[in-house]
């Protein structure tokens, strides 16, 4: 019963996200096109887009090897799996102890398969775009897990029984705790997380991997047809899981608490919520950063991790171990 | 050292690859992400203008020269009028030399504001393309204005100009003018002298020292971004530019060092808008009254041009660079013996091979692009009605009648009935 339960609430999930992610990136040209004073493409047409691709033959090359076409296809699954774990404005639906690991590495993985998927299509273009994200994934993760540990650890001292899961972070509200040392020290975690999820996506600054203008597309460069409406379907839901993550620390409220709803009713109105705190993290994180950034070197990308975002990420960290500590009082 | 050999990837930038806007080909061998060597091939976009060229009189090649290029289309085609009236020995009027610069300048600022959108989308920074090429709108109306087309106005004709500018044109430049200096060029400047994404990413990329500028012989904005003072104009004291006040644009002006990097030619481009601004309102001022042609009417043209004898160069400086025009006469024919060019992309590209070796991938499109290589152009026009999003796709024959309903619209004086004669592509022997 329970595993009934739990598939047939992950693939809603999986339904609602889909629709919900591609709606987003409509939202987003749009937005991103007024910005830039066009018009832009209607709202509905990463949906079209998809529709086309699906129909579409799929052109494999000669020399790929099986890898190619069973890439995109473990992409999606893995973006699937992901969804089990994103909090979606309430606790994920598989809340364990622990799941902010297996978070972190199914978004790993998802961009660890983009590498094989391209590596094993045999162009030089997708090998140079692996080499690019695999560089730019040993270079995001370490603030960010730095960071999200810290977090959990500071909820943990409020005493939560799961510390490492991300349900906690309904349970205990981190802007309540209410020490001025900790709101600084989120507040530099929460530009931390901002660019750690630009550099996700890879918009602005870091859409070094997939530049268009340079290696044209990167790692999707060999991919077409349905093979790639499954990557482009699979990177708009770890869009959206990665911007619910930093939704879910930093902007946990939920509104049907208030209005006093229970059940379905009340996981529904979080669910829809939540999605618009989505769209909001997203349009600061990717619209107004694609807008009004460039690409950069991946020297200057990697030298801006470590010698940057990593200090900062350290110094919201220090803040936040300070005032558990009580060093100053 | 023989064994990193293997490690080498070669990657072909070309073709037909999203940075760049003609066929060419770069053949770029990496060693992770540093280039290790450049090998540029050419030729993919061979279209025998000389040889039709040979099948034209000295009129119709006027039309052909225009369109070797949609952006400097009025070079080419002044250039090409400046040789054949050397080769003559063609005395312009002074108003049409004036009239030449104000079109020529305003030539040159839609030709940058392209290219300086051009490198923002090569670098990924789309809002500059977008903005840049939204702000290259006002002078491309103004042009169209003046010459009757966005793209190709034919403006020149040999001994002169062919559409004088009238009072409610200059009215019209002094009003574009205007808007540029206050709305566009305070954004250009902010972007391209101070922004910090654009200078991270245009300071140190494709490095052309001034050595290596004068021994590839670098033309116009890649070589003065060198700090190589050559400018046509200025040195040749080409028509009346000397009395207009001209001088090479260097980066130093503006930020005291030179580099020569892609930045330092940006600099050069963003200088040279607003002297292109000086330049038309100083030429607005100057310019006498008087005829605009040497000739009235084409065939009067064609029996001098018929006796003329030896050969003429005509030299410009094209917003690309130094443009070269050569025509040797046939005494007898209307048709020129040899007619020969040289654009300023060919050294160019050759510089900023060159350049690249040693630096990054990620240098690559915007260096090419800071060249600003000539695009090629298109042979079909689609119209859309934008209240009902009716398509209809013109032919020749539709081009050609709006072509002579425009003629007319503009120049009612001419007689002529708006029925097109036949293809452009007859030859005429």
């Amino acid at each position: 019963m329970n595993i009934v339960y739990l598939t047939l609430g992950l693939i809603a999930i999986y339904l609602y996200v889909s629709f919900a992610s591609l709606l987003w990136e409509g939202i987003d040209r749009k937005l991103v096109a007024r910005m830039q004073r066009r018009i832009g493409p209607p709202i509905l047409q990463p949906f079209y887009d998809f529709l086309k691709l699906v129909s579409k033959e799929s052109i494999i090359p000669r020399d790929a090897n099986r890898l190619f076409e069973i890439a995109p296809i473990l992409a999606l699954a893995s973006s699937i799996a992901l969804l089990a774990y994103t909090p979606l404005g309430f606790e994920p639906l598989l809340a364990t102890k622990g799941d902010v690991i297996v978070f972190i590495y199914l978004l790993g993985l998802i961009a660890f398969i983009r590498v094989m998927g391209a590596v094993s299509s045999g162009s030089p273009y997708a090998q140079i775009g692996a080499q690019r994200e695999i560089i730019m994934l040993v270079s995001r993760e370490v603030p960010m897990m730095l960071g999200l540990f810290a977090i959990l650890w500071r909820l943990s001292k409020l005493g939560v029984e799961k510390p490492f899961s991300l349900g906690t972070l309904y349970q205990y509200n981190i802007w309540e705790i209410g020490t001025p040392l900790t709101v600084v020290g989120i507040f530099v975690l929460l530009l931390v997380f901002l660019l750690w999820l630009a550099s996700e996506i890879e918009v602005g600054y870091f859409n070094i991997p997939e530049a268009e203008t340079e290696v044209a597309e990167g790692p999707m460069a060999e991919y077409s047809g349905r093979h790639l409406a499954l990557f482009k379907l699979s990177n708009a839901l770890k869009e959206f899981a990665s911007a619910s993550l930093v939704v879910a620390i930093f902007l946990p409220w939920g509104i049907s608490g208030h209005i006093g709803l229970t059940g379905v009713a009340a996981m529904v109105l979080d669910l829809i919520f939540h999605t618009l705190k989505v769209f909001a993290v997203l349009f600061v994180s990717m619209s107004v950063f694609r807008a009004i950034t460039g690409r950069l070197r991946i020297t200057q990308a990697v030298g801006m991790f470590w010698s940057r975002i990593l200090p900062m990420s350290l110094i919201g960290v220090l803040l936040l171990i300070i005032d558990v500590l009580g060093v100053i009082s | 050292m023989e064994n990193r050999v293997e490690y080498w990837v070669k990657i072909p930038i070309g073709p037909i690859h999203p940075a760049l806007e003609e066929p060419e080909k770069f053949i770029i061998t990496l060693d992770g992400e540093r280039i290790v060597n450049v090998d540029v091939k050419l030729g993919y976009n061979l279209r025998g203008v000389e040889w039709i060229g040979m099948r034209r009189n000295y009129i119709q090649i006027l039309y052909l020269a225009e369109r070797m290029c949609g952006i400097c289309s009025f070079s080419h085609n002044y250039t090409y009028s400046r040789a054949v009236e050397e080769m003559a020995g063609i005395e312009v009027p002074e108003r049409a030399e004036y009239i030449r610069v104000i079109v020529g300048e305003l030539e040159r600022i839609h030709s940058h504001l392209l290219n300086l959108g051009v490198v923002g989308h090569a670098i990924g920074y789309d809002t500059v393309l977008h903005l840049g090429w939204l702000a290259r709108e006002r002078v491309m109306d103004l042009l169209e204005a003046i010459g009757g087309n966005r793209v190709n106005y034919s403006m020149n004709t040999i001994g002169g100009v062919r559409r004088d500018i009238e009072e409610k044109h200059k009215r019209a430049i002094l009003e574009m003018i205007k808007y540029y200096r206050e709305k566009v060029m305070p954004k250009i400047e902010e972007i391209f002298l101070y922004d910090p994404t654009v200078e991270a990413r245009l300071r140190d990329a494709g490095v052309i020292p001034k050595r290596i500028a004068i021994e590839y012989s670098a033309q116009g904005p890649t070589a003065r971004g060198s700090g190589v003072e050559k400018d046509v104009r200025y040195n040749e004291q080409l028509g009346v530019y000397p009395d207009l006040g001209i001088k090479p644009v260097t980066p130093k002006e503006f930020t005291g060092v030179i580099k020569g990097d892609v930045f330092d030619r940006m600099v050069v481009r963003v200088g040279e808008l607003w002297q292109s601004m000086e330049l038309i309102e100083r030429a607005l001022d100057q310019m006498p009254e008087g005829k605009i042609k040497a000739f009235p009417k084409d065939n009067v043209t064609l029996v001098r041009l018929k006796k003329a004898e030896g050969e003429g160069v005509g030299r410009y400086e094209a917003p690309r660079g130094e443009l070269i025009h050569y025509v040797m006469a046939n005494p007898g024919s209307e048709i020129p013996e040899r007619w020969k060019m040289r654009e300023p992309t060919f050294p160019n590209l050759f510089a900023v091979a060159r350049a690249l070796v040693g630096e990054q991938l990620a240098d690559v499109p915007v260096a090419i692009a800071s060249i600003d290589p000539c695009l090629s152009c298109t042979d079909r026009v689609a119209v859309i009605d934008a209240k009902t999003g009716k398509k209809k796709v013109l032919t020749e024959k539709d081009l050609l009648k709006a072509s002579i309903e425009k003629t007319r619209e503009i120049n009612p004086n001419i007689k002529a009935k708006p029925e097109p004669v036949g293809g452009s592509c007859g030859g005429v022997r």
